[in-house]
């Protein structure tokens, strides 16, 4: 017998599809919440996006206490901090995050703050701190990427001490995550486009890496499908409700395989450039994706010769030799990369970001090189190694 | 009836193995970061009295080491003079076998959820190369294949010889100290 043994997890009540918002009234009462308040940033409230669900609300008999809408893209322990105080205040006894993943993890990180007690988020960095069930934590996103709707940490920049505290415990999970196709009808194409290559690499990237495992392989390779059929038909008819939920769902169930299977490289690499070059996540999976697959190819060809089925189809699948499939999965990749440049200039290269400096290159390989996510890529990584990959994405 | 009392003899001697392995890699781990460079360069990045600790949980065998400046490391025994920085804590005794005795992978174990990672993860990642150059360098070619994911290439045969053979002694030597003292 094998050493094989995996541990799988996701209590997230996923409530997606047409009139969804209109449910979250019952989800509230159904535990016993009725002073909800609504976290969020200006750009959604500009957007109109809050007014359905305020609405849901006030049709059922609900007001929303409290609105916050000024959580910035990089959320800190003061904002953190000043929501919770809000949050006493108010006497809310609920939480609703509606935004991205800084909305989003911002709810989290103030749900401990309210639930256990203490006006200092950073007392609860770490894992595993929190030991009791939080307050009730809704959470609507407004972008098709991340997956923070179904992932149990949280990550809150501490401004004073300059550095990333992250936050891990399955009570951080929301109660249910409402996806619900307005909200993300009007984002604009190169947030649709760049977002849905997260989805993308959370699903390449789980089903490729060390700690993948039977149920989110079929997450992973539901969330490719999706996403390789909607994509550009979203690109091109980005009213196209459908089309919309496909993504929203892709990125859900994304969401759901890379948080019991980790990701690895691209994510290792995402995070430095992130980081030291104040590039959008999206776009960094989008450019990395390739490079670090061709650099692990040796080692998930099996693997990523399967995922051709879901990248281009049975038929594709079914005339491309065994052998070749890998390398058609990779050429899959770099097409759909090229088709949504055409479309909106979605960067294929750090050349074509114009947002990183060749002389960077040295500092984002050494901090990918301590990036967690590195130690769940399947082939171990030198620095050396790092850098060449650099190399080749520079373009 | 047999069984029964089968198996606490074999939990214990699982136990002592692990302690008795946590020993020989604290004292390693020193050694190790006394004639290496590559081992000193990864650990110069860590601060000055960073500690480091790996257990079992709930309260099993341990071990701890110090980074004591210049990339090199102390073993402090199974007691940590003041909290840790960072600890890798396996989740039960079994896993913690399993790692131990080469039968699954650092990464594959940390992949498998055996352990946890309390702490700052760019150092824990950090500590995990360290491990995995360890491990390279004081087991044979077919067992250090076995526990971690590369063999590294910049390993030679006369270099790893030469190099174990002085972490060997080191390690010995350190062992006749520690009983004398
Ligand atoms: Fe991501």
């Amino acid at each position: 017998m094998t050493n094989t043994y995996y541990e799988f997890f996701c209590p997230v009540k996923v409530i997606a599809g047409k009139a969804a918002l209109e449910h979250i009234p019952y989800e509230l009462t159904g535990r016993a919440a009725r002073r909800p308040m609504i976290i969020t940033d200006k750009g959604v409230r500009a957007a109109g996006l809050l007014d359905p669900v305020i609405m849901a609300c006030e049709e059922s008999g609900l007001d929303i206490i409290s609105i916050y809408d000024d959580v910035p893209p990089d959320s800190s322990t003061t904002v953190v901090r000043d929501i919770a105080a809000i949050y006493r205040e108010k006497s809310c006894d609920s939480i609703i995050a509606i935004g991205g993943g800084s909305a989003i993890d911002t709810g989290k990180a103030v749900n401990i703050l309210v639930s256990e007690g203490g006006t200092d988020i950073a007392e609860y960095t770490g894992a595993g701190l929190i030991k009791h069930p939080l307050k009730p934590f809704f959470v609507v996103p407004t972008t098709a990427g991340t997956g923070s709707e179904v992932t149990s940490v949280a990550v809150i920049t501490d401004e004073k001490k300059g550095i990333k505290l992250p936050f891990s415990s399955s009570f951080l999970l929301p109660d249910a995550a409402v996806i619900d196709p307005r909200m993300t009808l009007t984002l604009p194409a190169h947030i649709t486009a760049a977002t849905a290559m997260d989805a993308m690499t959370h699903g390449i990237e789980s089903f490729t890496c060390m700690a993948k495992n039977p149920l989110s392989d079929a997450y992973a390779t539901s969330a490719i499908r999706k996403v390789s059929e909607s994509l550009l038909h979203v690109m091109d008819n980005p009213k196209d409700t459908d089309g919309r939920l496909a993504l929203a769902q892709a990125s859900t169930m994304a969401g759901i395989a890379f948080s019991n299977s980790m990701v690895g490289l691209v994510h290792s690499l995402g995070h430095a450039t992130g980081a030291l070059c104040h590039l959008p996540h999206g776009l960094c999976m989008s450019v990395y994706l390739p490079y670090v697959l061709e650099y692990n190819l040796e080692t998930i060809r099996g693997p990523l010769g399967e995922l051709l089925l879901y990248l281009e189809g049975p038929e594709v699948y079914a005339i491309t030799p065994a052998e070749r499939r890998a390398e058609a999965s990779i050429a899959a990749v770099r097409k759909l990369r090229d088709a949504l440049y055409k479309r909106c200039e979605l960067p294929r290269t750090l050349r074509e970001t114009g947002k990183v400096n060749e002389s960077q290159l040295d500092q984002i390989a050494e901090m990918a090189l301590d990036d967690g996510s590195i130690m769940f890529n399947p082939k171990e990584v030198t620095l050396a190694d790092v850098r060449a990959v650099l190399n080749n994405a520079w373009g | 009836m047999v069984i029964k009392r089968f198996q606490p003899i074999a939990s214990r001697a699982k136990r002592q193995y692990v302690a008795l392995m946590f020993q020989v890699m604290g004292r390693a781990l020193q050694a190790v970061s006394e004639v290496d460079q590559e081992v000193q360069q990864e650990a110069q990045a860590l601060p000055e009295g960073f500690l480091f600790e790996m257990m079992v949980m709930p309260d099993g065998a341990s071990l701890v080491v110090e980074h004591v400046g210049d990339g090199r490391l102390h073993y402090h025994g199974s007691s940590a003079p003041r909290p840790v920085n960072v600890s890798i804590r396996f989740k039960h005794i079994t896993h913690a076998f399993l790692v131990l005795s080469f039968q699954e992978k650092t990464s594959v174990a940390f992949a498998n959820d055996r352990m946890l990672v309390d702490g700052d993860v760019s150092y824990a990642v950090r500590m995990t190369r360290v491990l995995n150059r360890l491990e390279a360098f004081i087991l044979p070619r077919f067992v250090a294949t076995r526990a971690i994911k590369e063999y590294p290439k910049n390993l030679h045969l006369p270099e790893k010889l030469i190099s174990a053979a002085q972490i060997y002694l080191k390690v010995a030597t350190h062992f006749i100290q520690t009983a004398r003292a």
